[in-house]
């Protein structure tokens, strides 16, 4: 049991994948310009974590060691595929916004590394439990950037359509250079240097 | 070679082949089931894009060789639509465009209205040829008056965004002419055979 739940943590906290490992930068970066993408890029991503998870580990005996590459990347594939047409039907504005990300889930390194570094080695519940503290992890991460592009560059915060709050003065003028690919990367630092700085992540 | 190096270069072979196999099964299945909701939310989007311009609208016709959508009320065409792609300053802008139906001649064209799809341009900059203030300024206009004002035509350029608008101006007049030859064209042949 206790094995199970340093599984979860680990993801989340220890070697969160974005905010530690620094992996899957490229979707974080693009698709956190408002927290609906990042809520739905979450969904996408820990849908074909777990999945791809699972699916790993049922076959990881079965596997030859040559071709496992190419194998994860198969069923990966499928279920990237699985989801952006499910997306496109059910959920097209969403699927709309996050555009080109969602097909380039399949060359995600979390998703391809955690098949490889842990799934393949390990019983089903345990890659459950890992995939979804990873994707925990990385929704945690991509949550807070786009939180803090979307005030940043719009001055208001408004979560599917509801308006929740916004800045006075801010909203008025706001810093569109967040919304912008630029401000990506000057959250993301400075999100990681304060992350440093107070002892929240061990460097190392 | 002997019998375990053939098992061993085989068996990744077919395992790898399965596991397609099995992919293809359930692309296969995926697919078959959101067809049919794909092609409605396309639609749907389509129709909503018309009826922006054309409120009353009824029905309408896709010309798959022409690209050209014509809008029907009671029957009747009421004007035609169609897409462009304009080369924007943050990358490529998608436009709907429409026509008023009553013209038999090159320099009888008058733009119904224009909309934008999707557009990668700079926010507070750019992005303002979605606001009406900007698009707005081609209902009703002559074809031949499509060009920014200091061009000498009708179109009032965004302050600070002058490439975003003259790109959609260039590529509304030149999707405009190109189209409207087509229709001319077909109208032309058809009043010869009903001649």
């Amino acid at each position: 049991m206790k094995e199970i739940i340093d599984n979860l943590k680990n993801g989340i906290i220890k070697s969160n994948p974005v905010l530690i490992l620094l992996l899957g930068l490229c979707p974080t970066l693009a698709v956190s310009t408002s927290i609906d993408n990042a809520f739905g890029m979450t969904a996408a991503v820990l849908f074909v974590l777990i999945s791809s998870n699972v699916i790993v580990s049922l076959i990881r005996n079965y596997t030859p060691q040559r071709v496992r590459i190419p194998v994860f990347i198969v069923i990966i594939a499928t279920l990237v595929t699985i989801v952006d047409l499910t997306m496109q039907a059910f959920l097209p504005s969403l699927s709309k916004s996050l555009g080109i990300f969602i097909p380039l889930i399949v060359v995600n390194c979390i998703i391809l590394g955690r098949a490889e570094a842990f799934a393949s080695k390990n019983k089903v519940p345990n890659a459950i439990m890992d995939a979804v503290g990873m994707g925990i992890g990385f929704g945690i991460a991509i949550t807070i950037i786009s939180f803090l592009r979307q005030i940043l560059g719009t001055g208001n915060l408004s979560v599917f359509g509801n308006e929740i709050f916004s800045i006075p003065g801010l909203s008025e003028n706001p810093m569109p250079i967040f919304i912008l690919p630029m401000g990506a990367f000057l959250v993301i630092s400075l999100l990681l240097a304060t992350l440093r700085y107070s002892g929240v992540i061990k460097s190392g | 070679m002997t019998k375990s190096n053939l098992k061993q270069e085989i068996v990744p072979v077919l395992f790898l082949t399965f596991v397609v196999c099995i992919s293809v099964i359930f692309l296969y299945a995926t697919n078959s089931f959101t067809e049919e909701y794909i092609e409605n939310t396309k639609n749907e989007a389509v129709k909503d894009m018309l009826k922006e311009q054309f409120t009353e609208l009824d029905d309408y016709v896709y010309d798959e060789k022409m690209d050209l959508y014509t809008v029907f009320l009671n029957d009747e065409i009421i004007g035609y639509a169609f897409t462009t792609v304009a080369n924007g300053y943050g990358g490529s802008i998608e436009l709907i465009v429409a026509l008023e139906s009553n013209f038999t001649e090159d320099d009888e064209i008058i733009i119904h209205g224009i909309s934008v799809v999707s557009h990668s341009e700079t926010p507070g900059l750019g992005e303002k040829i979605v606001e009406s203030s900007f698009s707005g300024q081609f209902n009703g206009v002559n074809i031949n008056d499509v060009a920014l004002t200091k061009d000498g035509g009708k179109i009032d350029a965004i302050s600070g965004a002058t490439i975003s608008s003259s790109a959609v101006v260039d590529a509304v007049f030149n999707t405009v002419k190109e189209k409207t030859d087509i229709i001319l064209n077909n109208l032309n042949i058809n009043n010869e055979k009903g001649s």
